[in-house]
């Protein structure tokens, strides 16, 4: 990767294109008992794509539908979770279903190697009654093409990029503290180098300063290998300092896209705008309310936009009419009908 | 009602572990002080990372465990002479606990309201099906919720923070005068955290309610306390005016806790992580 690039002055879109590009996606759980159906639209009609060299963040709240997005990219789907439409598209592999309907062979070979995952819970990631340094070789060693001494040369190197020594390599899980285990998860998920790496909630365990120091370190990975990520927490105060580019999640559907501190700046969807308004901040004393309302439920969705009933700039064509998502201005889209009133309200 | 509501004094826990040959000590809470006023209504923050006691400091509070060293008395009365029976009956209605995650607080096969009823029926004296409902009904509507809401509802009808407003409501049925709030927050959505962080400080105002709110959040524990206590592996190592502590504070490690706290970024700020 050239320093150009990495440089952020320099337009985003590069000539490769996506690393992933997903399109009109949806994923629903259906349930078919006692002649009984029950569709839960957990993703429902999403575009996006996460371009080269990019941390891109997803936010949403519990049951927004952002872990049924990530195991659909992934490839790890059960069912009642079925693709009912759209496309996934990888820039390392043909096809446009991405790894969900791709044989196994090409699955095995693509995973790890191309595209690989980060999870939330450290502890039951890696195996409890294997050494670390065996999970490495469970996980990676197939796909880095080494003899077994080049390989653990390789494992003793790349620990020390996330400031690990190489004696974790003889540790059982439980010996380390949780912040040295996840970044092992993250030594594990970026061994192999692969363009496209899904994090999920990886730093929600953890302490305020174990989280910093896990974040500056996740970054500085990324930036190294030029790697693109998708990176998915709750967390806005994690979104405003990684995050190249963020999107907003609310009930299945994506409502905000922008660069991040576009996001945070000039927000167009009434729910990001309360999302970061209710943020506290020491130093601020100003009172915060909360969203009224109750979320919704994805098995019976409100009707037309699904924030309508939470909405106080709720019209009666919301209520009605789904709003399509539209660019508002350079690398920023939205799918509200009153994004201008929004954002013309201080 | 004069003097002190709740009152420790250099209290310290250590846990034994292992076994007979190897036998460490680790020492869980050390010489905490603190007093909350019975005539002055608090919300009180123990804020600290995992493993620096500050749910060992609650287990004491609530007379679960009791100190190796030091007293906590609560209303005067030294928490370890509490035996079974009516003195601990009265301390658990008088001191009630609200956990982290409501999901786990509650038995997913347990209909909600029954919770309350029993609470009522138990702390409350509440003796008739009619008179249970009330104490049930009136303990919601303090939360912003009401019975017909509740009644005969599961757990997984509602959502995270309706489901910890009704744990809060569960907590006041016995109308207590300190509720204990473990990390109550971090398991509700970011839109809803608010409104539980505004309930608090509708508890302490309206219903005099004194509120010790354990959190390794300093800015929600800054929005809603009154003062705060900040814990380093057992020990104290600052406490005072919670604006006046997070606003400039003095100790290392809470300079190290508030500089790790990753907040949205002021016009012009640039981000820690940035490329």
């Amino acid at each position: 990767m050239s320093a150009a690039m990495r440089n952020p002055a320099a337009k985003p879109e590069t000539a490769d294109g996506p690393v992933v590009a997903v399109r009109d996606l949806r994923a629903w759980y259906r349930l078919r008992l006692f002649g009984v159906d029950r569709e839960v639209k957990a993703v429902d009609g999403i575009t996006f794509e996460v371009r080269k060299d990019e941390i891109y963040g997803l936010a949403g709240e519990s049951s927004s539908g952002k872990s049924t997005l990530v195991k659909t990219i992934a490839g790890a789907m059960r069912p009642p979770l079925e693709i009912v439409g759209g496309e996934i598209q990888f820039s390392f592999m043909d096809g446009t279903m991405g790894l969900n309907r791709a044989p196994a062979d090409l699955v095995e070979r693509v995973r790890w190697r191309h595209l690989s995952y980060v999870m939330q819970g450290s502890m039951s990631v890696l195996n409890p009654v294997r050494r670390i340094g065996t999970s490495f070789f469970d996980f990676a060693f197939r796909h880095m093409g080494l003899d077994k001494a080049g390989f653990e040369a390789a494992v003793v190197a790349h620990l020390a990029r996330v400031n690990l020594p190489a004696s974790v390599l003889k540790a059982y899980p439980h010996e380390l503290s949780g912040g040295m285990r996840q970044r092992v998860t993250i030594a594990l998920a970026t061994i192999c180098r692969p363009q496209f790496i899904i994090a999920d909630e990886p730093t929600t365990a953890l302490d305020v300063v174990v989280q910093k120091d896990v974040l500056a370190m996740f970054r500085s990975i990324q930036r190294e290998m030029a790697s693109s990520v998708l990176f998915v927490t709750h967390d806005m105060g994690v979104h405003a300092h990684l995050t190249d580019r963020l999107g907003i999640m609310y009930a299945g559907r994506l409502v905000e896209e922008a660069r991040t501190p576009d996001v945070f700046a000039r927000p167009r969807h009434p729910y990001t705008r309360h999302l970061i308004h209710s943020l506290p901040r020491i130093g601020d004393d100003r009172p915060r309310s909360g969203l009224e309302g109750t979320p919704p439920s994805l098995a019976n969705p409100p009707s037309g936009c699904r924030f309508h009933p939470r909405c106080a700039f709720a019209t009666e064509r919301c209520r009605v009419e789904v709003p399509p998502m539209e660019q508002v201005a350079p690398d920023h889209r939205v799918a509200c009908f009153e994004k201008d009133r929004v954002e013309a309200t201080p | 009602m004069t003097g002190a509501l709740l009152e420790l004094d250099s209290v310290s826990k250590t846990f034994t572990r292992g076994g007979l040959f190897s036998r460490t000590q680790v020492e869980a809470v050390i010489d905490v002080s603190f007093r909350l006023e019975a005539a002055k209504p608090e919300i009180f923050s123990i804020i600290g990372e995992s493993g620096s006691g500050k749910s060992t400091l609650a287990r004491i509070i609530l007379a679960l465990q009791t100190p190796t060293r030091g007293v906590a008395r609560f209303k005067g009365r030294d928490l370890a002479t509490l035996r079974d029976g009516a003195d601990r009956h009265a301390f658990m209605a008088a001191v009630q606990p609200v956990f982290q995650n409501p999901f786990e607080a509650f038995n997913p096969l347990k209909r909600l309201d029954r919770y309350l009823y029993a609470t009522c029926q138990r702390f409350a004296g509440a003796k008739t099906e009619t008179a249970m409902q009330e104490g049930a009904d009136k303990a919601l509507r303090q939360v912003g919720l009401s019975l017909a809401e509740v009644k005969g509802r599961y757990p997984h009808e509602l959502s995270g923070g309706q489901l910890q407003r009704v744990a809060i409501a569960r907590a006041l049925a016995s109308g207590p005068s300190l509720l204990i709030a473990d990390e109550p927050v971090s398991m509700v959505d970011a839109s809803l955290r608010a409104s539980i962080v505004n309930l608090f400080r509708k508890l302490r105002d309206e219903l005099g309610l004194s509120i010790i709110y354990i959190t390794h959040d300093l800015a929600t524990a800054y929005s809603i306390s009154d003062r705060i206590i900040i814990m380093q592996k057992g020990q104290v190592v600052e406490s005072g005016d919670a604006r006046t502590i997070l606003a400039d504070p003095k100790h290392p490690y809470s300079r190290t806790l508030k500089e790790s706290v990753l907040e949205p970024l002021a016009p012009g700020e640039r981000p820690l992580f940035a490329r």
